[in-house]
């Protein structure tokens, strides 16, 4: 089968993210850039698939500046066999990157689409979701675990409860959550081999996509600073505040 | 305890701004190196360097390596983590495509090599022991040779070692006693050597040892050493393992750091000789030697960019973190970061690291180029760079990470004496590498002897040439510029002074070159690091001008490069009157009154 | 036009972050109705119908709805929202999973995780991991909207008198089936429900001193996580991490031992109500966020810990 995997290139996790100045949004200038680690899983379990013969080709997708190049560059080295970046400086919000991803999908035609349950810069958890809406497939998200077999395939859930078994009918968008695997360290050589893999460029005028944002950011702030609180000297001290005080024991 | 985060930024801005890559990537058979693939590289290995390496630089420390059973044991973790390094194609990053290597630039595989060093100094010494010894038996090794061993110690599949000292012959190898005994198609080897890093180990299959030795009708001294392959077990035909051959480590030296690295004593021919093989030709061992040496040297001189790189972080960490004492102007207790003098030390580790690293990937940059560039003079032209500059990257280098090491615990306080800060083991840790692959001293006799007063002065003068018309360069370039322009004049009329001294005085007073040596060149390579930081400078200004790129980067580079001309170029002076002063009172006191 | 709220509930049962769900959607000065769809799902609908504030309750009856499945469940939603200028779900795994194909369904941007409302068309919500608010407008006609239910009080479960009516359901479009649910696999809670959680870091040291944790935590009925640090040094598995990459969580006690409270492990359980930090480097920076620290070696005391919960539960 042919999958599509989704790679959004975001700051990255050890950068501690800053409103700008005048409160218009998140600092990114010049802040260390990297692919978003739940996308990096679902790029991982993808080439796990092709290496179990399952995949027959892997395509992986990005859309931003040209920049999210190096993201599609990275997810090249991991394994995936071509890449299409959908070139854009203006802001993309779900709801267009799920039209963008919809046209590309029906351009390509994978049977399955895996992607983050979520980017750790916007926390939205909602493009697969939307796509596959668009597209009227199956979807399993925050997925755990995934077996093909046949026209279906079966995925474990983490929900709030534990875990949650589905069925889909392929084709199915899929958004990956942390127990899936742990993604390997890129190998140099594939570094090298990922320069001379495909990879092709869109951009939301030729895939005939509105990409206006709906939502509008007023503002971004810092949260209210927690307080330090105080140290006690023991833990029968802490227990006696944990249940006399607080009242959490 | 801090993590390592490999300073990217940083590396890219001498890679790209100072070292070169661009033209080093247009040199035959680098085209590949462009700078999105160098950035591409330089992330995966700053993840496995802060994610793998990293973690296990204190564990490492304190299990340390053991001998049980005849059989080094490494600490936990090692042998996975160099797995993870070898299975990642790491080893082979700047070796011959042709063995499986990757066949990038030295320059690349320094930046890369500055990474793994920070993050765990006694993991690195593997396969840097290892590309030295392939190395040497690429240059020197038949082809039978090349084929067995070369493409497996490329991929780090098996790792080398360099078996060169012996209790009676460290810095002074003329004194080798260990023999080679012709046995058919091949050497029998017997003796001792010690000092052997990573001789023995679980971490690979097999291990290929290359061994200094003399053969039954050698002359004395170094004209009579030739140099033996001598794996740990022998290789059949078809490619396979065969048995364990007479090479054992017998015991590992207990030493003040890189514990991780085990140090052997290493016995070849207990049970009648062990199996070697000749590289190169007979007696020209000293020679293949070098070979591995001097890449080893510019290894070394990079590890001490690394050790004072990871102990500048610590520092930096420590000193935003702590709170003690108060400041004017700022209220209540403050973190130590704020008071002046701790702000000296870290700005001396941080502009002395930045020198030190532009340096080093300069020289890298320059030995690429003595190897590919297209003509034959340009070749030349640079190998004469860096012959002039490899002492001085090793010995320098190394020198200044001592000082920066101790700095590192010194912005610590009582806490840096502790071992659970981290940087008294960088301190322990970095204390070998002024002294392996030769001492400072050696290296310092290397640069007046055969760098300075054997092409008499020439190369100096190019050097010289070179940073003169640079600093003119800074005229129009702005007021901080302009400050950075006077002191790099002031260095490098001092440099040519010494140096001019040098080749003016050894003719008449033989103790001269050895006395001055460490003071030459611990002068010259204060000046090159002042004209690196001057380049920087300048970079850094005229991005600032155009507002391209991180303007916060751009403006710290100024400050650095300025804090370096006004606080460790008037050490120049102080290392030029120490040469003027010549060797009088250096050998005046009889040794009976030391 | 009022507000709808998708209630979410198992084996009969409400659950709670429908409450929060309900006060946000009383915040938007609207009326608020409740969509119960299910199967034999009238009793939830009976205790929504005396939920304060709720004007109607939807009862939808389905062989279709028995499992929350998305593709099923969003087109009934989708069938209802023209109604409506808002509809409003908890931020839970299954809101999280329905919604956003409602929003697509919709053609309209969906806002997730709100916690708080400044305005009918403009809230607030947390992103890069709750280490920046971001207040949101939205210019679409209908709302489509996840509520983080830590952030708004739950609604009261009596006082109201709401009619309960029956509406129409949409056909089951065999997308996605339900196979088994794996509920009750571990003795200890999940992660990001649990009212207590208890983490180590790198701070304990290998694999087997976790036992320590599992000791405290069985004592507390707490849920184990651990730092991005202590998954990176291999000590537990990746699902144990709480942060930035790992859970989101925010419990009533956090308990962070060996710890020192990395930028990306705060942003994943600053939110908690009560937290303590048992860390032997007073400096470490958990401690500016801890409501009680404790300076001192955790080896010695996590066993006086557990020993002082002994004494307690006796």
């Amino acid at each position: 089968m042919k999958i599509l995997v989704c790679v959004k290139r975001v700051v990255d996790y050890n950068v501690k993210a800053r409103p700008k100045a005048d409160g218009s949004g998140v600092e990114t200038a010049n802040v260390k850039m990297s692919m978003n680690p739940f996308d990096e899983i679902a790029v991982e379990e993808s080439v796990r698939l092709k290496e179990a013969g399952t995949a027959d080709e892997i395509v992986a997708v990005s859309m931003g500046v040209a920049q999210c190049q190096e993201t599609l560059r990275t997810a090249l080295a991991m394994g995936v066999d071509r890449g299409i970046l959908i070139e854009t400086d203006a802001e993309l919000q779900p709801l267009a990157v799920a039209k963008l991803i919809k046209a590309v999908i029906e351009k390509e035609k994978p049977q399955l689409v895996l992607l983050g349950k979520q980017a750790i810069d916007d926390d939205a958890n909602q493009t697969g979701q939307m796509f596959a809406a668009f597209l009227g497939w199956s979807q399993g998200t925050f997925a755990s675990k995934l077996t093909v077999a046949g026209e279906s395939v079966e995925v474990a859930r983490e929900v709030d409860a534990g875990t949650e078994i589905l069925s889909l009918q392929l084709p199915a968008v899929i958004t990956t959550d942390l127990r899936l695997n742990e993604p390997r360290y890129v190998k140099l050589p594939n570094i090298m081999k990922a320069k001379k893999k495909p990879l092709d460029k869109l951009t939301p005028e030729e895939l005939g996509v509105d990409v206006s944002p709906r939502l509008t950011v007023l503002k971004v702030t810092e949260p209210a600073q927690r307080e330090a609180g105080i140290k006690v000297a023991n833990a029968a001290e802490l227990v006696g505040k944990l249940k006399n005080e607080a009242q959490v024991i | 305890m801090t993590t390592y985060i490999a300073p990217t930024l940083e590396m890219r801005f001498v890679l790209n701004e100072l070292a070169g890559l661009d033209t080093v990537n247009t040199l035959p058979g680098y085209e590949e190196a462009t700078p999105d693939l160098v950035d591409a590289v330089l992330e995966e290995a700053a993840r496995l360097a802060s994610e793998v390496l990293a973690p296990l630089n204190k564990t490492g420390d304190a299990e340390g390596s053991k001998l049980i059973d005849s059989k080094v044991v490494a600490p936990e973790g090692f042998a996975d983590a160099y797995r993870e390094f070898v299975e990642g194609g790491w080893a082979g990053l700047s070796m011959n495509p042709e063995f499986d290597g990757q066949g990038l630039p030295g320059l690349v595989s320094t930046a890369v090599d500055e990474m793994w060093n920070a993050a765990n100094l006694s993991f690195s010494l593997c396969p840097l022991l290892t590309t030295g010894a392939v190395e040497a038996l690429a240059t020197h090794a038949d082809d039978d040779l090349k084929q067995t061993y070369l493409a497996k110690m490329v991929t780090g599949e098996w790792t080398g070692t360099m078996n060169l000292t012996e209790s009676q012959a460290g810095s002074d190898l003329a004194a080798v006693r260990t023999k080679a005994v012709p046995d058919g198609d091949h050497y029998r080897i017997t003796g001792q050597k010690i000092f052997i890093t990573w001789g023995d180990h679980e971490l690979t299959e097999n291990i290929v040892h290359l061994v200094l030795a003399r053969l039954p009708d050698a002359p004395a001294g170094v004209k009579g050493i030739s140099l033996f392959l001598v794996p740990k077990y022998l290789v059949n035909e078809d490619g396979s393992l065969g048995e364990h051959n007479d090479v054992h480590a017998v015991s590992l030296e207990h030493k003040l750091g890189v514990h991780a690295s085990p140090t052997c004593v290493m016995s070849f021919g207990d049970r009648g000789g062990a199996v070697g093989y000749l590289i190169g030709e007979p007696n020209k061992g000293l020679a293949c030697m070098f070979t591995m040496m001097n890449h080893a040297r510019l290894g070394v001189g990079m590890q001490g960019v690394a050790i004072a790189e990871r102990s500048l972080q610590a520092a930096v960490a420590y000193a935003r973190d702590r709170v003690q004492g108060s400041v004017p102007g700022k209220q209540g207790r403050v973190t130590i970061i704020h008071h002046p003098d701790v702000r000296r030390m870290l700005m001396l580790m941080r502009a002395q690291t930045e020198a030190m690293r532009a340096v080093a990937y300069l020289t890298a940059a320059a030995l690429d180029h003595s190897h590919h560039a297209p003509d034959a003079d340009e070749r030349a032209g640079f190998l004469t760079r860096v012959d002039l500059l490899t002492p001085v990257v090793k010995a320098w280098s190394t020198e200044v990470a001592q000082e920066v090491t101790t700095l590192g615990v010194q912005v610590h306080g009582g806490m840096g004496y502790v071992e659970e800060t981290g940087c008294a083991q960088y301190f322990r840790d970095g204390r070998i590498i002024t002294i392996y692959e030769g001492t400072t001293g050696i290296q310092a006799n290397d640069l007046v002897g055969r760098k300075i007063i054997r092409d008499g002065g020439q190369g100096m003068r190019g050097l010289l040439a070179d940073i003169e018309a640079f600093e003119s360069q800074l005229d129009a370039a702005g007021e901080v510029c302009v400050a950075i322009k006077a002191a790099l004049i002031e260095g490098r009329v001092a440099l040519a002074r010494g140096s001019d001294w040098l080749l003016q005085t050894y003719a008449n007073d033989m103790y001269a070159p050895g006395a001055v040596a460490v003071n030459l060149l611990m002068l010259m390579g204060t000046v090159v690091g002042g004209w690196q930081m001057g380049r920087a400078a300048l970079v850094a200004h005229d991005k600032l001008q155009r507002n391209e790129g991180d303007a916060t980067f751009y403006q710290s580079k100024l400050t650095t490069a300025r804090f370096y001309a006004e606080h460790v170029m008037p050490r120049a002076a102080a290392y030029l009157a120490a040469v003027l002063a010549g060797s009088e009172s250096i050998m005046a006191l009889d040794d009976e009154y030391f | 036009m009022s507000a709808l709220v998708v209630a979410e509930h198992l084996d009969n049962k409400l659950n709670p972050a429908t409450l929060a769900a309900i006060t946000a959607a009383q915040a938007l000065g609207t009326g608020v109705d409740v969509l119960v769809a299910g199967l034999d799902c009238g009793a939830v609908a009976e205790a929504v119908a005396v939920v304060d504030g709720v004007n109607k309750v939807l009862r939808a009856e389905s062989e279709a709805y028995a499992h929350p499945l998305a593709e099923d469940i969003a087109p009934l939603i989708v069938q209802l929202a023209p109604s409506y200028s808002h509809v409003l779900a908890p931020a839970t795994t299954t809101g999280k999973n329905i919604m956003p194909r409602v929003a697509a369904l919709l053609d309209v941007a969906q806002i997730s995780d709100i916690i708080g409302v400044e305005s009918p068309d403009t809230f607030l919500r947390p992103i890069y991991a709750g280490n920046v608010i971001a207040t949101v407008r939205s210019s679409d006609p209908i709302k489509v909207i996840t509520v983080r239910g830590t952030a708004f009080a739950a609604a009261s479960s009596h006082g109201g008198s709401a009619d309960v009516e029956t509406v129409d359901t949409t056909e089951s479009t065999g997308l996605s089936s339900f196979v088994r649910a794996d509920f009750t696999a571990s003795d200890r809670p999940e992660l990001t429900s649990a009212e207590i959680v208890v983490s180590g870091g790198r701070g304990m040291g290998n694999t087997d001193n976790f036992k320590l944790l599992e000791e405290i935590a069985d004592k507390l009925g707490a849920a184990i996580g651990a730092s991005r640090a202590a998954v990176d040094a291999g000590f537990v598995p990746n699902d144990y991490q709480v942060g930035q990459t790992g859970k989101v969580v925010a419990p009533k006690l956090y308990i962070a031992v060996g710890i020192s409270g990395a930028i990306q492990h705060l942003a994943g359980m600053k939110d908690s109500q009560i937290i303590v930090a048992i860390n032997k480097d007073e400096e470490a920076p958990i401690f500016q966020v801890a409501d009680y620290g404790i300076v001192g070696d955790l080896f010695e005391v996590l066993p006086q810990l557990s020993a002082e919960l002994d004494k307690l539960k006796s």
